[in-house]
């Protein structure tokens, strides 16, 4: 089987179908998290922020946070979450918002003031009630590596560098792919039983060169990385999801998120002033220092929601959806899309039953249970490309080589 | 917002092909960064680029290479405090690396040395608030710290390391001795070391920063400390080592 995108969802994807036994290529046209996955908040969902407004989406991140916890115990950072009532209308929210958590089945604890400002120091003095939920904090880039090396040892090939150029189509068949390596210029053509389109944003692309469309709308946000780490715990606005109103802390930065808008092209997204304005306007009122920090970074992705009849790109749902392009008269193409990096084991379990029933593969999903390798080992891995080609880039100088320009 | 025109030499090798240098102009807006430059580059000009890129904040590691002949991480360096306005801005891989294809290099090596020093990369959060990595004055901010309650439990935060290879890169003795554990891999031992009374473990630990590829064999250049973005320290965690074993060797000397 070949998937295409080395995203969380692929490289989950990936490790899901390696576990039962399938042979599995991973095709991804830059680095492992090249993409969304890269550029995501690094939020552990608790389902908190879904809680009220799109229950089914924080059932699944309740779910999938626990089962993360087992799976990649080393590569969480695990401080708990915050939801915080500024303003009245913050504070009215409050009793839905622990009903929602209850129907969700979140754990969620009412804690006093004292308590909150105590492990956030810098949180807005003015807070009017405070909720503690099990958020958490991963780091994308090897979130997917975990995954990709633990496919690696199960015999997945992973190939990044390579770009899907084409679609194999015989009749109402898609039987491979064209890919380009970028490594090498070389075109090649691989053949497979199955293909699952993992692409996030891109996959409405990729479905066109089957003639399949998907029903995704690329919406990106934006993010502000600030120079100095401010809070603690992730800190999420009490009301429903909106604009600025979650500070994601890793490492060493607080990141404040997210505006919401659709665009066309994914990879050509310009970040506007105005939004990086209203991230540093908003976070202030989580934490008034957060004016005072310089900022270190600032990013924007595309995101893959489903479109589910609303327009307002707040409106669609943040779950996800397999869709088996058998229906649309392409067999052997199942397009995987929407979802989040929280969910991204559950998008793979899905999509890897699809699958595996389709092609009469009775081994059922272990990916609950099974403990992560290092990321570590996922550069350490062999990659069979690689022959004895490369050069050591010490103490050259290229000073005198050919130049190429390019208006 | 301003838009720039920014010329961009950038170092491209391919497998079986001779190395050269390709210059592309990008327009980017003058809050940019120079990955978003590059980025600009691939997407606009020539999709067979290679480079990594993730995280876009400087958690990930994935993207450093050399601007302009110094390591940088190109997510959190502003194409302004690099770029003269007129030279090309030139982009070039990590040295001490085997080149893959462009400005991706070969990091097997390196994460084997990180691997050896089984660095967890989570720890338990060493100062409370607030958390920097830069010069930035944190006193101004002047965080009202209440005492916490007696039944709590630590926060805990991933390590300070990126691992993203510009020590390695930065590193003048990584040129003399390929197998050098190097900046990041000794202090991974360091940090290692720190998070483990285990006496075999440490023995373990401080064996490989005593060995033939270990501690003795830095030069005392700080380049590393100089270099790094994270504000780790590696040359700093390279003489505590040394501290500690030669502190080790006297107590051994003097039956203690």
């Amino acid at each position: 089987m070949i998937v295409v995108g080395a995203g969380s969802t692929g490289s989950a994807t990936a490790h899901d179908l390696a576990l039962r036994g399938v042979r599995v290529t991973v095709i991804e046209r830059g680095e492992v998290a090249f993409g969304t996955t890269g550029r995501n908040h690094c939020l552990l969902h608790s389902g908190g922020r879904y809680c009220v407004t799109d229950q089914e989406s924080a059932i699944e991140c309740i779910e999938e946070n626990m089962i993360l916890r087992k799976i990649m115990p080393d590569l969480l950072e695990l401080n708990d979450g915050l939801f915080v009532a500024i303003t009245e209308a913050d504070l009215a929210f409050k009793e839905r918002f622990l009903e929602g958590c209850a129907a969700s089945h979140i754990p969620a604890r009412d804690i006093s003031l004292q308590h909150a400002l105590a492990m956030e120091p810098f949180l807005n003095p003015k807070v009017l009630a405070a909720v503690q939920v099990p958020d958490g904090v991963f780091e994308p880039f090897r979130f997917c590596l975990a995954f990709l090396a633990t496919a690696r040892a199960n015999g997945a090939v992973v190939r990044t560098y390579s770009e899907v150029t084409d679609l194999l189509c015989s009749g109402k068949n898609v039987t491979g792919v064209k890919i380009k390596d970028h490594r090498t210029g070389r075109n090649e053509t691989l053949h497979a039983d199955l293909i699952v389109n993992a692409a996030g944003p891109w996959a409405g692309e990729i479905a066109a060169k089957a003639g399949v469309s998907v029903p995704e709308i690329p919406t990106a946000g934006v993010m502000v990385a600030l120079d100095c780490r401010l809070n603690n715990m992730v800190l999420n606005r009490l009301n429903k999801p909106s604009d600025g109103d979650i500070v994601v802390p890793q490492r060493a930065t607080s990141v404040i998120g997210t505006t919401s808008w659709a665009v066309e092209d994914p990879d050509l997204i310009t970040i506007p002033p105005e939004h990086v304005d209203r991230m540093i306007s908003q976070g202030e009122q989580l934490m008034p220092a957060v004016k005072k920090v310089p900022m270190r970074a600032k990013m924007a992705v595309a995101r893959p929601l489903i479109a589910k009849g609303g327009t307002d790109a707040r409106d669609v749902s943040r779950t996800f959806e397999c869709f088996d392009h058998e229906r649309d008269g392409m067999n052997g193409f199942v397009t995987i899309a929407g979802g989040k990096t929280t969910t991204a084991r559950a998008m793979a379990e899905k999509v890897a039953d699809i699958v595996c029933r389709k092609l009469d593969i009775a081994t059922a999903c272990r990916t609950r249970d099974t403990l992560l390798v290092s990321y570590r080992l996922f550069f350490q891995q062999p990659d069979p490309r690689n022959g004895s080609s490369m050069t050591r880039g010490r103490d050259r100088s290229f000073q005198g080589s050919a130049t190429n320009e390019h208006a | 917002m301003n838009m720039l025109k920014v010329p961009l030499q950038i170092f491209r090798y391919k497998p079986d092909q001779p190395p050269r240098y390709d210059t592309f102009t990008v327009e980017v807006p003058d809050t940019a960064h120079v990955i978003d430059a590059i980025d600009a580059a691939w997407a606009v000009h020539d999709q067979s680029l290679t480079f990594r890129r993730a995280c876009h904040h400087s958690s990930c590691g994935s993207c450093a290479f050399r601007i302009n002949g110094v390591e940088k991480l190109p997510c959190v360096t502003r194409v302004t405090d690099v770029w003269d306005g007129l030279t090309p801005l030139r982009l070039e891989p990590l040295r001490n690396f085997p080149i893959v294809s462009d400005l991706v290099v070969d990091v097997s090596d390196f994460f084997q040395r990180m691997s050896a020093a089984d660095m967890t990369i989570t720890c338990e959060a060493e100062a409370f608030l607030p958390f920097t990595v830069d010069s930035f004055a944190v006193a101004e901010l002047e965080p009202k710290v209440v005492e916490l309650p007696e039944n709590f439990s630590r926060f805990n935060r991933f390590e300070q390391c990126i691992e993203c290879g510009i020590c390695m890169s930065a590193c003048p003795t990584m040129a003399a001795d390929e197998r050098f554990l190097g900046p990041a891999g000794l202090a991974a031992i360091y940090q290692a070391r720190n998070k483990t009374d285990d006496p075999k473990k440490v023995a373990h630990l401080l064996g490989l920063a005593d060995g033939e590829h270990g501690v003795w064999r830095c030069h005392s250049a700080f380049e590393c400390t100089e270099a790094c973005p994270q504000a780790v320290d590696p040359a700093g965690k390279i003489m505590a080592l040394r501290r500690e074993l030669i502190a080790r060797r006297f107590s051994k000397l003097f039956g203690k």
